[in-house]
């Protein structure tokens, strides 16, 4: 049995699972929502045995097709990329839940094939280890979360997908012509071979260049930021937890390989300083935008921009201790933004609307809910024990090690912000309104699901030393400073 | 100068068309035609740049990429399409507007 | 690497003049139609620069999908907007801008010019010979179970992006459905020769889809270009009048949709159970696996792209509200 875990090409599973789900549930629709069920529940326990063979026997590699690199595709899993699938598996998992009791059946019907397959395209893209490999991962998690944005067919939300899709094409095509200078210059598509020859040259700087701001734009870093909040704030609650939680990570993700990988010493045309600059304009417009928002799927979608912000203070800092914070704020900010929308979510259930002034006592009426939404909060504003308090602190300390205090000025400021959006939401919840609306009463599970998610990211502060041995596994700062 | 690089740099130039067009044309089948050009110039810079192998044959690793790439380039332009088409059905636009409202 | 004597000089310059002025022109043409058909032309001409650079099966594919499906998708699209008489905006230029707006609106064409500078540059660089992987894709051919570079490259090499390509193709398709019907349209009824055309043409084009499949193996050819004539099959059914009727697609169609992706997952799982790595294949069971698995992304490509063009979900009794 144990053989079997540590040997076993889990990553793989983790791919396969959610095809397979997503023709299953578009094959047999009457019982679509038990297979949705099961392959969620299958992917966490796959993350589980894919953690205790990382853990045991160290990162390892896949040779698809029997080839090796670099003329085949090598799957590549490491506790970088385990953490990221950890997240992908547990937010999934919830959101999966919450879809069966928030969507009606035609809706749902719609949503679930296309959910697994962004769901395996975000494991594809989490386990690949090769550049063009990564292309493909990335068109199918950004046309599946456009499709999603635009499945409630309304208004706002077709203009928003509109946007959203030109800008992921933009980005994709970019990065892709990225791809095309690496591979004319060096021959290869794979990162471990691409680590070893590519250096310095205007293709390389090119390609980095156009890769960067290919992936900024799908991170929605500031000034490139304008199709996030329609697409987040008009897309189902279900989708928007599952957009600013997993999608725009997945982009990040792929920024913070080539730089910690492939490109050690191509730091020099795009400086670090200047996406730092870049993450503390997003901090500051994010989070004042968020302050003036009415709608809460707004407010949380700004939110998402001022957050993304904060990860790309990594790239001036750049030591062991910013890596360590930006990773854990990834994992604390997946766990804590799905948690905000799935409980947006519950509001516009039961109250029909999401604006915020005219909330009727949802403290009294929703109690979990509101408790998940402050919960998540003080994961977001970085209080303790939250596992944003770990990541900003972590990141705090970094700037104030390497003499650069101004970046943990940003840190601290920004928290303030986001406690002032949190607190506007909160205290709107207790006071009563002269509107009455007719209510619909909330699934219990999914009250649930928005309260657990956000306990998880609350609890994951107090467990921080095992995510943070875990980012070790694989050795992929064995290039960074220490300080 | 080669042919290799004659062809790649058209497929630069295309990129750049397909890529300026798609920023300041305003309306959406034109933008989704911007977005054909921007592929069909990439596509173009990894095949042409495909031959520079020394021998007769080029490396056929760039083709097996482009010929995927030109299948996901349809299926993201006939969604692209209809995606217009409703929106053309809400809004009695083919434009997206400035700002953005419920 | 050849060095250009003048004839082929003079043919590389007009394509390549040609192809940024169709671009320039379908992209600038303020008749929506007029660049479209622009657009279709620049496709063919594509075509031709991909024969000119020893890229044969890419010209297949490009002139089946990248100029034909792609064209027919594009004029339908617009044909559905003039049925639903919307306001289509004739000028892409916004009146009434002050001088600050107006200068501002130069900074994309600044800005491109920079990038394209770079890029330039970047390309005159690149050292002039790079073999890539030919030579490990010529040394391994021997074993992958097909003779056609291009195949042996889809199908077994980095057949791992060919099966994560077809799953884009679904969800394309699947994107589409769900984003509701379409408003119902006065089809004309087809005229005497389109119908004609339809019972001629459709056989022919399964023929040579046919033929496609099974020439992929040896040279030109393979599961999309097969795939992009099945599917031009039934774009041109679809024009001389036929729809699926709601036996057709809650049976068959779902199927064949799911055939291919579904294929592909099971020689997935099977080289994982069998203890080797995903997608690995013995080499005398290659060819027959590599047949099989574009068999099924034949028949999966051909019915996705027709049903791209039809553009709703047909009445499969499975997206209503119950």
């Amino acid at each position: 049995m144990e053989v079997i875990i540590t040997t076993f090409p889990w990553g793989v599973v983790l791919i396969l699972v959610p095809l397979f789900g997503a023709l299953s549930c578009f094959m047999w629709p009457n019982v679509a929502r038990y297979l949705a069920l099961s392959t969620a529940f299958a992917l966490v326990m796959s993350v589980i045995a894919l953690a205790v063979r990382l853990i045991t026997t160290g990162s390892y590699r896949h040779e698809i097709g029997g080839w090796g690199a670099p003329l085949g595709i090598e799957l590549f899993a490491d506790g970088l990329s385990l953490l990221m699938l950890a997240a992908t598996a547990v937010v999934g998992f919830a959101v999966t839940v919450y879809s069966i009791g928030y969507f009606p059946n035609r809706q749902l019907l719609r949503f679930l094939p296309i959910w697994f397959l962004l769901l395996a395209a975000l494991n594809a893209l989490f386990l690949s280890g090769d550049i063009f490999n990564l292309y493909v991962a990335l068109e199918l998690t950004g046309l599946a979360a456009v499709a999603l944005t635009a499945m409630s067919g309304g208004r706002a939300a077709l203009i928003a997908a509109m946007r959203y899709l030109f800008a992921t094409l933009v980005g994709s095509m970019s990065y892709l012509l990225g791809v095309v200078l690496i591979y004319h210059s060096f021959g290869s598509l794979d990162f471990m071979i691409l680590a070893e020859r590519v250096e310095a040259s205007p293709a390389t700087w090119s390609a980095l260049g156009l890769m960067s701001i290919g992936l900024a734009l799908k991170t929605a870093l500031f000034p490139l930021h304008f199709w996030l909040p329609p697409a987040h704030a008009s897309a189902p609650a279900p989708v928007s937890a599952a957009l600013s939680g997993l999608v725009v990570k997945a982009s990040f993700y792929i920024l913070l390989r080539l730089w910690l990988e492939v490109f050690p010493a191509g730091h020099s045309l795009i400086p670090g300083e200047f996406l730092g600059a870049l993450g503390v304009c997003a901090i500051f417009w994010g989070g004042l935008q968020a302050l003036r928002a009415t709608r809460l799927k707004l407010l949380i979608a700004y939110s998402t921009v001022m957050q993304v912000g904060y990860f790309f203070l990594v790239f001036p800092l750049a030591t062991v201790v910013a890596w360590h914070g930006v990773l854990f704020l990834l994992l604390s900010h997946a766990l804590a933004k799905a948690a905000m929308f799935l409980a947006a979510g519950n509001i516009i259930y039961f109250a029909g609307h999401d604006r915020i002034v005219d909330f009727d006592r949802i403290a009294q009426q929703l109690p979990m809910t509101l408790a998940a939404f402050a919960l998540a909060g003080v994961c977001i504003m970085g209080l303790p024990p939250g596992g944003g308090f770990i990541a900003k602190w972590l990141m705090v300390q970094a700037s104030l090690e390497s003499g650069q205090w101004w970046w943990a000025a940003a840190l601290i400021l920004g928290s303030l912000v986001a406690a002032a959006y949190v607190f506007k939401v909160v205290g709107h919840s207790f006071t009563q309104t002269t509107v009455r609306e007719k209510t619909n009463v909330v699934p219990v599970l999914m009250e649930w699901t928005a309260l657990a998610l956000a306990l998880a990211s609350v609890l994951l502060g107090l467990v921080a030393s095992w995510p943070l041995a875990w980012m070790e596994i694989g050795g992929v700062f064995a290039g960074v400073p220490a300080r | 100068m080669t042919t290799e690089t004659l062809y790649a740099l058209v497929g630069v130039g295309l990129f750049i068309l397909g890529l300026y067009a798609l920023f300041v044309r305003a309306n959406l089948l034109r933008k989704i035609l911007a977005a054909n050009v921007m592929s069909s110039g990439v596509f173009l810079v990894l095949v042409a740049l495909a031959r520079r192998t020394g021998t007769v044959a080029p490396d056929p690793v760039p083709h097996a990429m482009v010929i995927t790439g030109i299948v996901v380039a349809v299926s993201v332009t006939a969604f692209a399409l209809i995606l217009m088409l409703r929106i053309a059905m809400k809004t009695g636009q083919t434009e997206l507007p400035d700002t953005w409202s419920e | 690497m050849d060095t250009l004597n003048l004839a082929q000089w003079v043919f590389d310059s007009l394509t390549g003049t040609g192809l940024l002025w169709l671009a320039w022109m379908a992209l600038a043409s303020p008749q929506l139609i007029r660049a479209i058909v622009i657009f279709v032309a620049f496709g063919l001409l594509m075509a031709l620069t991909w024969v000119r650079l020893d890229a044969v099966d890419i010209a297949l594919a490009e002139v089946a999908i990248g100029a034909g499906l792609t064209g027919a998708l594009l004029l339908a699209a617009l044909a559905k907007l003039t049925a639903a008489q919307t306001e289509i905006s004739k000028s892409d230029h916004r009146p009434r801008d002050g001088r600050a707006v107006r200068a501002l609106r130069q900074l994309p064409a600044v800005l491109m010019f920079l990038v394209a500078a770079g890029l330039v540059y970047s390309v005159l660089s690149l050292p002039p010979v790079s073999s890539g992987l030919s030579v490990e894709v010529d040394a391994n051919l021997g074993t992958s179970g097909v003779e056609n570079p291009v195949t042996a490259v889809l199908l077994n090499f980095r057949g791992y992006d060919t099966l994560l390509e077809i799953f884009v193709l679904l969800l394309a398709l699947l994107g589409v459905w769900s984003l509701g019907g379409l408003p119902p349209q006065r089809v004309a009824p087809a005229g005497p020769v389109l119908h004609t055309l339809a019972v001629v043409l459709t056989p022919v084009l399964i023929l040579l889809a046919a033929y496609f499949l099974w020439a992929g193996v040896k040279g030109p050819g393979g599961a999309f270009q097969a795939g992009a004539t099945l599917g031009a099959a039934g774009v041109l059914l679809q024009l001389a009048g036929w729809r699926p009727g709601p036996g057709f697609a809650r049976v068959h169609w779902r199927l064949i949709l799911v055939a291919g992706p579904a294929l592909f997952i099971l020689v997935a799982l099977f080289t994982i159970v069998a203890g080797r790595h995903l997608l690995e294949y013995a080499p005398e069971h290659a060819g027959t696996l590599i047949l099989l698995l574009e068999s099924g992304a034949t028949l999966s490509i051909g019915l996705t792209l027709a049903g791209l063009f039809f553009g709703e979900r047909p009445d499969d009794g499975y997206d209503n509200d119950n």
